[in-house]
């Protein structure tokens, strides 16, 4: 059937009014228009969720490297101070020879004046006899 | 002795400070790799910053000389800086860079002024050594280049020689010509510092093989010290040449001249690339590899005498102590102590600018002294009088603080005095001559000369003036280069010359008593007291038995005898410990008696103690008292037979003058003897003495001037040239010989009539 309407590409719709394009298209056009902001809204959503992810991820690496700098630092200092305690160590060993050689020295010099205080005890135990 | 450490504390350098120097007491110069020359003042402990260095000077030796080393003082000095670029710079006092000289391919490692500081020398990474003139001009070249850097140099004693480092040996080299260089092998490492000391001549080095070592002169090692974990990297000789410094990674150590360590500090400061000590010897400088300067001030100085004691305990406090008393005095001073001495109850301190005498029994009222040049060398006491050694003069004062005198003789040099070549005894002064070592120079306490110098064969080292009796038993000890200890009257009677003679060999070191004639002496690593050394004037064969030897293990090896205080010897072994030995106390008896002149305790005393040397000591002294009986007995007790009868003889004699005449014969007094004779107017016998010990001369000259006996003294000598048969050689002879007529009948009969007179007489 040709309607000289549809020719001139004029429709009525269900409500009797005079469309440009055929109903269904029309209305169909519609939906797709319809499901085309929601995809854009879910996509939104979801980059909004991945972006949050990414974020946290982000700051978890941040937190993770830093806890980690920390352990390296920590380990590094619980190895120098073991040298430390070495060097520490070392010094005072050296300090304290240094006072061993300096009591043998005075062993040595009191050894010397008690045996100088013997001879005179034994002197005078000479001399009192003789009286 | 102890190290206070302290760092200035706000400024510090930007990068490693590599060389310090002292500009006069109380600064100190310091530069680094930041190329700034920085000022630190100790007194006010600020710092200031003098130049600034061209970006390519990175000093490696800095040495600053200064012509007048007082305090507060500062003369036309010159600091030297060598630097990496091969070049070497001096400065002005303000720190302008006045000369810069290319001297050496590759870095210069070491620049340092002659003590004279008419030159200086420098050396470097090329391994050469080159000598250039106060302004910078090349004088000469000695060590030309080898391929081997040279670490470090140092001049020696005098201005003609120097050391310098090659690898792992040691080189001294004479400027004079033909002198072969001494090369050593020292070290099993690089050698990175030497040290000459300038008084005792010794040396120290030190090494990447962790050890230090003492060197004598010669290059033989007098100390060996133990391995340190860290390369030695600095080295100073204090001033007065009692201890050194060494500095290594985080140390610091002071020893002693004999190298065993006094002290030892461990500061956080890194490598001490130089160190450095005051001119008075109290203080030191050192360069740190952590950008600082630190500075360190010598406490904790002990010096004793019998039961007392005095301690440096801070900078300018003193503490006071007694042995038989506790408790002890705590002495403040307004400023720095510099010297302590005591003895014969007298402490005295010096600081930078007063010298307070403190008596022992009242401490706490000293007399104070101004010193004239604000810089004392040296302090000597005796028992009533001091020596201060100042800048430029001596100084002899009572313990009430007046000067005395200032002695003085044409090579005193005072700054290079050796403390152990001079000496004061109670009434003298004896100084070995700093141009020729092998004169003794000898005044009274008034500065007056003593009859002539002495003057010994060889080269003199340690001398010593003795301490008892009264002015005419003084001895003087000298010790030579070949280590024979010799002994001298210092002073001479009347027409004769001082008497010297041997008293031992192999000596290491000596000291008189502090109030007797006894001397005590180390010969090997053996103990030798002479108990009455005046005995070799008078009877060498008993020499040795008054003598003692005392061998001990404990002393070790190379011990020195330190003190000689009352009746204990004080001897420091080789690793620093003190040995005290006691003394019979019955030879300062014996010789308190004698010099009182009772005799017949001292006779009851040797017979109670019944010991040889004793007895041997009473002997000779009571002939010197011409105390006929007690020598009698004394001979008789150690079994001297041919003298127990020549005093019989002699107490036959009836005339008194001519039995203390003979007295003194015995006493090997010959000159007395015949001036007693003389006196008495007993010219035949005088000079029939004279003749009767063969002084001919001396006979003749009596007769001509009495005009008598002229021709007996020509027929004994013609007597005894014709026995010894030779010819008369002496002119005064010969000439009256053609002039007397002798009759040989004519004199016997004259000598007979003499005889005859004398009988008479008594």
């Amino acid at each position: 059937m040709t309607d000289p309407l549809t020719r001139l590409n004029l429709f009525f719709d269900d409500l009797n009014h005079i469309r440009i394009i055929q109903p269904e298209l029309a209305s169909q056009t519609s939906d797709l228009r319809e499901e085309c902001i929601d995809f854009t809204n879910s996509i939104e959503s979801f980059k909004n969720i991945a972006d949050g992810f990414i974020n946290i991820v982000a700051s978890l690496a941040q937190e993770v490297d830093k806890e980690k700098m920390k352990a390296i630092g920590a380990r590094n200092l619980v190895k120098s101070m073991a040298k430390q305690r070495e060097a520490q160590e070392q010094r005072l060993q050296a300090l304290l020879l240094e006072k061993t050689t300096e009591l043998e020295r005075l062993r040595i010099q009191h050894q010397s004046l008690a045996k100088t205080e013997s001879e005179q005890l034994e002197m005078m135990d000479r001399l009192l006899t003789l009286q | 002795m102890q190290l206070k450490l302290s760092f200035p504390k706000d400024a510090e350098h930007q990068d490693t400070v590599s060389c310090v120097s002292w500009n006069n007491t109380e600064e100190v110069f310091s530069c680094g790799d930041d190329h700034v020359l920085k000022k630190w003042n100790l007194l006010t402990t600020d710092s200031q910053k003098i130049c600034e260095f061209p970006e390519e000077l990175n000093p490696l030796d800095f040495h600053c000389f200064s012509r007048n080393i007082g305090i507060r003082k500062t003369g036309q000095d010159q600091m030297l800086i060598a630097s990496s670029d091969g070049k070497f710079h001096l400065l002005g006092k303000s720190g302008r860079i006045e000369k810069t000289v290319e001297a050496h391919k590759g870095a210069v490692l070491v620049g340092q002024w002659a003590p004279d500081g008419a030159s200086f020398l420098t050396a470097g990474e090329d391994g050469q050594v080159k000598i250039w003139s106060r302004s910078g001009m090349l004088r000469t070249v000695p060590v030309h280049a080898s391929g081997v850097p040279i670490y470090c140099a140092c001049w020696g004693p005098d201005s003609n020689n120097f050391l310098y480092t090659q690898g792992k040996h040691l080189v001294i080299k004479s400027l004079l010509p033909n002198v072969k260089p001494n090369r050593w092998r020292a070290h099993e490492g690089l050698i990175l510092k030497v040290a000459w000391e300038q008084i005792n001549g010794r040396i120290v080095s030190g090494g990447e093989d962790g050890r230090y070592k003492v060197w004598d002169s010669y290059g033989s090692l007098v100390f060996n010290s133990m391995l340190h974990e860290h390369p030695i990297t600095s080295i100073a000789w204090s001033p007065n040449g009692e201890m050194f410094a060494v500095g290594s990674f985080n140390t610091l150590r002071l020893c002693d001249k004999s190298g065993w360590s006094q002290y030892l500090d461990k500061p956080d400061t890194g490598s001490l690339y130089s160190i450095a000590w005051s001119a008075d010897g109290t203080q030191l400088a050192a360069a740190c590899a952590n950008r600082k300067v630190l500075l360190a001030h010598v406490i904790g100085r002990r010096v004793e005498w019998g039961p007392l004691e005095a301690t440096t305990t801070r900078r300018k406090t003193v503490v006071m102590s007694n042995a038989v008393h506790s408790g002890s005095d705590t002495l403040e001073f307004p400023e720095r102590v510099i010297h302590l001495a005591l003895a014969y109850k007298h402490l005295v301190v010096v600081t930078t600018t007063q010298c307070y005498v403190h008596n022992i029994n009242n401490i706490n009222t000293p007399v104070i002294i101004d010193l004239r040049e604000g810089s004392v060398y040296m302090v000597l006491l005796a028992e009533k009088h001091m020596i201060l050694v100042e800048r430029s003069s001596i100084g002899v004062y009572s313990y009430d603080g007046r000067l005395i005198s200032s002695p003085k003789w044409p090579s005193l040099n005072t700054a290079t005095l050796n403390p152990s070549q001079i000496s004061l005894g109670p009434d003298c002064i004896a100084a070995r001559d700093q141009a020729d070592e092998k004169v003794i120079q000898i005044f009274d306490i008034n500065g007056k000369e003593i009859g002539t110098p002495l003057s010994h064969t060889t080269q003199i080292g340690e001398i010593g003036l003795s301490n008892g009796g009264s002015a005419f038993e003084r001895l003087l000890a000298f010790v030579d280069r070949t280590r024979d200890l010799y002994i001298a009257t210092v002073h001479p009677r009347p027409s004769t010359s001082r008497k010297i003679d041997k008293l031992g060999s192999v000596v290491q070191s000596f000291k008189w008593n502090s109030h007797l004639n006894i001397i005590a002496a180390i010969q090997d690593t053996s103990l030798t007291l002479w108990y009455y050394p005046f005995i070799i004037f008078v009877d060498k064969k008993l020499l040795r038995r008054t003598a003692v030897i005392k061998e001990s293990s404990e002393f070790g090896h190379r011990p020195q005898v330190t003190t000689y205080v009352g009746n204990h010897v004080g001897i420091r072994r080789s690793d620093g410990a003190l040995i005290n030995s006691g003394v019979s106390p019955y030879l300062a008896i014996l010789h308190g008696y004698s010099m009182s002149g009772s005799w017949k305790d001292a006779l009851r005393l040797c017979r109670m103690v019944k010991d040889e040397a004793l007895w041997a000591c009473l002997a000779v002294m009571a002939t010197q008292g011409k105390e006929i009986d007690t020598a009698e007995s004394a001979y008789a007790a150690i079994n001297q037979f041919d003298k127990v009868l020549y005093l019989q003889h002699i107490r036959e004699i009836k005339l008194k003058p001519v039995q203390m005449a003979e007295m003194s014969l015995l006493g090997g007094n010959v000159q007395e003897a015949e001036a007693l004779l003389l006196q008495n107017g007993m010219i035949f016998r005088a000079i029939m003495t004279n003749i009767s010990t063969h002084n001919w001369e001396r006979a003749l000259e009596i007769a001509t001037r009495n005009r008598t006996h002229i021709d007996t003294v020509l027929l004994y000598r013609q007597r005894f040239m014709d026995r010894l048969g030779k010819q008369e050689a002496n002119e005064k002879f010969n000439m009256l010989r053609s002039n007397v007529e002798i009759n040989e009948e004519q004199i016997d009969v004259k000598v007979q009539y003499e005889l005859e007179k004398e009988k008479d007489r008594s």
